[in-house]
């Protein structure tokens, strides 16, 4: 019994002391001590796109003596961004300093919203194929996942208020991206998610039959293209014969 | 795929687990000395899985567990001379309970051990040296509860660092601030359904984001943009599985996937086709399988990843839903 053996690939659950220790160049305590971009920078060179360097750059960031603050931290993720619309990583981190930005009223979230949009359109124009912008859309975050936000802003005017001009630009502008490409899967998907939020939240005003009836044909053509996720798709057809 | 991959070749990877436990003089057994308890708990719940529980002799393999004791910690290493380790802890407190000899444990050590591991935030350190991670909140929530000890446990505090864990995606991460990873939202929503906190979780958003984790060639990924992976199919259909959308995954390509990662000659399961089979891909793999209602298999609990019938007589069954079994 003692004697059983496992191949000693990297595992998940057992990976990650080993993986910063290996992988990450050089951290705090070095040359390159008070400046997270020397090692960083390396880091990138050497296309190290993981998880794992994210999060090791959030602990060095957090225990500098003088944090980096935070808008500068956005401006990098932005390059990073720009660089790379498919690195996940850097739309994450993303969210994490708006987040945080937000909730200490360092930056106004109805206009920093706007920015976001307009990297994400970039984004979605770039690579229409690239889940990290579907599923980072500022309305993802928004609506997808409110409860994601701390009650402060969530409750805000500014967010709540214009959600159904934003809702019906965002329509707008996926619908034009779909008409340059009819197959793509990730922006029927997200018509369909903000076209039931238009039906959920704005029923009065909304013109329901037709938003009901457009859903339904994305939904049919969706089951054709993505036919994998089927059954998903069932269930939110089903759901809105219910609303 | 081959002819002879289309079913899961259970004879031979019962010998496959059964052999691996033979050799000493193999290098892999001095590498591997850190992960032998957790291999040990893998290798008995495939077995159990597959229906070969007795597959493995079981007085050895309590006194092999027993003999990882740590008298001086109160808790469980993964070899004779390891110090106590949470990971290790939880595996042997699996193993005594599905081999009903959990009476051979010092119940009030162990849970003073685990409890010692929290911190103020509210996380769980693996051991003394404070390492910090939600699945070892998972792994202390997990291992309390099978104890019968969870009353012991500030339930709040733990919940509280999950809950900021929480990303936009609707998945968790290993700590404040990390991005979502599937194994990590397997110990965050396993957690939480032991607490009973299930409604912390974004259920649209989580199961959206998981079941896009399916590629084209049926095998589910952690992340996006990353490969496919046999134990994935774990994590993210026990996930799915508490949130009750198992069917959003595509079953028929997620099963001909890991039955072709089998190795048709030596036996076991590899991380994907034509790679080397290991222990813990055979086990999450055969567990993916029993989750999709493969024929033959012995249901698996989702939550605790032990067998189901154990669970349910201890009175810990959660409302997790599965495919149905499909007859042979
Ligand atoms: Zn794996």
């Amino acid at each position: 019994m003692a004697a059983l053996k496992v191949h000693p690939k990297v595992y998940w659950i057992w990976n990650h002391r080993g993986w910063c220790l290996n992988n990450v160049p050089s951290g705090p305590g070095t040359e390159d001590e008070g400046d997270p971009r020397g090692w960083e920078k390396d880091l990138w060179n050497k296309r190290v796109v993981c998880v794992l360097a994210w999060s090791y750059r959030r602990v060095v960031l957090a225990s500098m003596p003088i944090p980096r603050p935070e808008t500068s931290e956005l401006a990098y993720t932005t390059r990073k961004i720009e660089a790379n619309f498919s690195n996940f990583s850097a739309w994450h981190q993303r969210s994490k300093v708006l987040l945080s930005l937000w909730s200490k009223g360092e930056l106004d979230p109805k206009n920093s919203r706007e920015d976001e949009f307009d990297l994400v359109h970039d984004a979605m124009y770039t690579d229409p194929k690239d889940q990290s912008v579907w599923i980072y859309h500022p309305l993802a975050r928004w609506f997808r996942s409110a409860c994601f936000l701390p009650l402060s802003i969530q409750n805000s005017r500014d967010i709540q208020g214009d959600d159904k001009e934003i809702l019906e630009r965002e329509i707008t502008i996926i619908q034009s991206l779909l008409d340059e490409e009819p197959d793509s899967k990730w922006c029927m998907e997200s018509l369909v998610h903000y076209k039931s939020l238009l039906l959920r939240n704005h029923s009065l005003s909304a013109n329901t039959s037709t938003l009901r009836r457009e859903c339904i044909a994305l939904l049919k053509q969706l089951r054709e293209v993505d036919s994998g996720r089927k059954a998903r798709y069932d269930e939110i057809e089903l759901e809105l014969a219910k609303s | 795929m081959s002819k002879e991959l289309d079913t899961l070749l259970v004879p031979l990877h019962v010998s496959y687990i059964q052999n691996l436990g033979k050799n000493k003089d193999d290098l892999m057994y001095h590498l591997t000395a850190h992960l032998r308890m957790n291999a040990i708990y893998w290798g008995l719940t495939a077995l159990c899985t597959m229906n070969h529980r007795d597959a493995l002799d079981r007085d050895e393999m309590v006194e092999y567990v027993m003999s990882c004791w740590d008298e001086e910690a109160g808790g469980f290493g993964a070899h004779p001379d390891h110090d106590a380790h949470i990971l290790s802890t939880l595996s042997a407190i699996q193993i005594l309970l599905t081999q009903d000899a959990i009476d051979r444990l010092d119940i009030d050590r162990v849970v003073k051990f685990i409890l010692s591991l929290q911190q103020p935030s509210g996380v769980f350190a693996g051991d003394s040296f404070g390492e910090i991670d939600t699945r070892f909140s998972y792994i202390a929530v997990n291992a309390l509860s099978l104890l019968g000890r969870l009353g012991d446990l500030d339930a709040d505090k733990t919940v509280g660092y999950i809950v900021q864990c929480r990303n936009f995606d609707g998945g968790f991460g290993s700590r404040v601030g990390a991005e979502s990873h599937a194994a990590q939202v397997f110990v965050c929503c396993a957690a939480l359904t032991i607490l009973d906190k299930l409604d912390e979780i974004d259920t649209p958003t989580l199961s959206w984001w998981l079941a896009e984790r399916q590629l084209p060639n049926g095998g589910l990924n952690g992340r996006p943009e990353k490969l496919e992976d046999v134990c994935y199919s774990f994590w993210v259909l026990a996930s799915l599985s508490m949130l009750k959308k198992v069917h959003y995954i595509n079953s028929d390509k997620l099963t001909s996937f890991i039955l072709s990662a089998q190795d048709p000659e030596g036996g076991g399961i590899a991380d994907r086709p034509g790679d080397m089979v290991d222990v813990f891909h055979t086990h999450f793999g055969v567990a993916g399988l029993s989750i999709l209602g493969y024929p033959g298999l012995v249901d698996l609990d989702p939550v605790y990843c032990m067998p189901a019938a154990l669970i349910e007589k201890m009175g810990l069954r959660k409302g997790w839903q599965a495919l149905e079994r499909r007859a042979g």
